[in-house]
C-alpha cells in the first residue's frame, strides 16, 4: 500500500473524527437551553465540523493530484 | 404551536446530526471503503453536505432562540429585567407592551431592543456576546445599560404611522426631534419608567392567568 493513500485515509479518519466531535457538540448546544450554548455552537461545534470539512476536501484534492504534481 | 413548531425543527435537526454522524463513523472505521465510486459519493454527503446543513440549521435555531424571551432571562443579570415585565403598573412602559400583547410576549426583550437596521441582528448577536463575556470573564455593569443609550427607532419601528401615535398632539409637535433620536421616548416626564428594577421589591405584581 502507498504511504499517500495511507495519508488520505488518516486524513479522512480525523476529518470523520472531528465531523463526529463537532455535531456532538452541536447535539448538546442544542438541547442546552443557555446563553453559553449559542457560544458553544459558534464558537466550538461549528469550528470543529468546518475543520472536518475542510480536511475531507483536502484529502479530494491530494486525491485527484497526481503524485508528480506534488512537492 | 410556535414551541410545537420550535421543538419539531430542533427534532428534525437531531435527526440530520444522527444520520451525520453514523456517516462519518463509518469511514472513521473504514476509511478504506473510500476507494469504491459509490462509497465516495457517500463520503461526500456524509462528511461535506450533512455537516454542513448541520452548521446551517444549528445556526438558524440558534439565531431564533436567542431572540425569546427566556432565553434573555435565563442569563442571571437579567432575570430582575424579566420579572419587571409583569410589573402591575401602567406606567410601566415594557410591562405594558409585554402583558398586553403590544409584542409577542415570547419575544418581548427581542422586540423592543433589537436593532431594526440592515446589519442590526449582526450587531445584536456581537453585542450579545460582549455580554456574556461580561457575564462570565469580566464583570457586567450595574446598572446594565444599553451601549449607546436607547434609541427611539425601536419605538417608531412599530409606533410610527399608527393613529393613536400620529394623531396625539404631543407626539405631532416633537416628530421631527423624536425621529431624529434629539429627543428620547423615555425623556424625563413622557414614557420614563422602563424596567424600574431598583424599586422591584416595592411593586406589586400581575399574576397571569393559566
Amino acid at each position: 500500500m502507498k504511504f499517500r493513500e495511507l495519508g488520505i485515509r488518516r486524513l479522512l479518519q480525523v476529518s470523520s473524527g472531528l465531523v463526529i466531535v463537532g455535531l456532538l457538540l452541536e447535539t448538546v448546544s442544542l438541547l442546552w437551553f443557555h446563553p453559553l450554548s449559542f457560544v458553544l455552537f459558534a464558537f466550538v461545534a461549528a469550528t470543529l465540523i468546518g475543520l472536518g470539512i475542510l480536511l475531507y476536501l483536502v484529502s479530494l484534492v491530494l486525491v485527484v493530484t497526481p503524485e508528480g504534481n506534488r512537492n | 404551536m410556535e414551541e410545537a413548531a420550535r421543538g419539531l425543527v430542533i427534532g428534525i435537526l437531531i435527526c440530520q446530526i444522527a444520520l451525520s454522524i453514523v456517516l462519518a463513523a463509518v469511514f472513521l472505521i473504514r476509511p478504506s471503503l473510500t476507494s469504491a465510486a459509490g462509497w465516495k459519493i457517500v463520503a461526500f454527503i456524509g462528511l461535506c453536505v450533512l455537516p454542513a446543513l448541520c452548521i446551517v440549521g444549528g445556526m438558524n435555531t440558534h439565531v431564533q432562540r436567542s431572540e425569546q424571551t427566556q432565553f434573555c432571562v435565563s442569563c442571571h443579570v437579567m432575570i430582575p429585567y424579566g420579572k419587571s415585565l409583569y410589573a402591575d403598573d401602567p406606567s410601566h412602559i415594557p410591562a405594558q407592551h409585554f402583558q398586553n400583547h403590544r409584542v409577542p410576549p415570547d419575544m418581548a426583550c427581542y422586540s423592543c431592543h433589537a436593532d431594526y437596521s440592515i446589519y442590526g441582528p449582526l450587531k445584536d448577536k456581537m453585542q450579545g456576546l460582549k455580554r456574556i463575556y461580561m457575564q462570565y470573564v469580566s464583570t457586567p455593569p450595574n446598572p446594565i445599560t444599553i451601549p449607546g443609550g436607547f434609541k427611539n427607532a425601536q419605538c417608531l419601528h412599530c409606533h410610527l404611522g399608527a393613529r393613536g401615535f400620529e394623531e396625539n398632539p404631543v407626539h405631532a409637535a416633537m416628530m421631527d426631534s423624536l425621529k431624529s433620536n434629539q429627543t428620547s421616548c423615555l425623556t424625563s416626564g413622557c414614557h420614563d419608567t422602563a424596567h424600574d428594577v431598583a424599586n422591584l421589591n416595592h411593586q406589586k405584581f400581575w399574576k397571569q392567568a393559566q
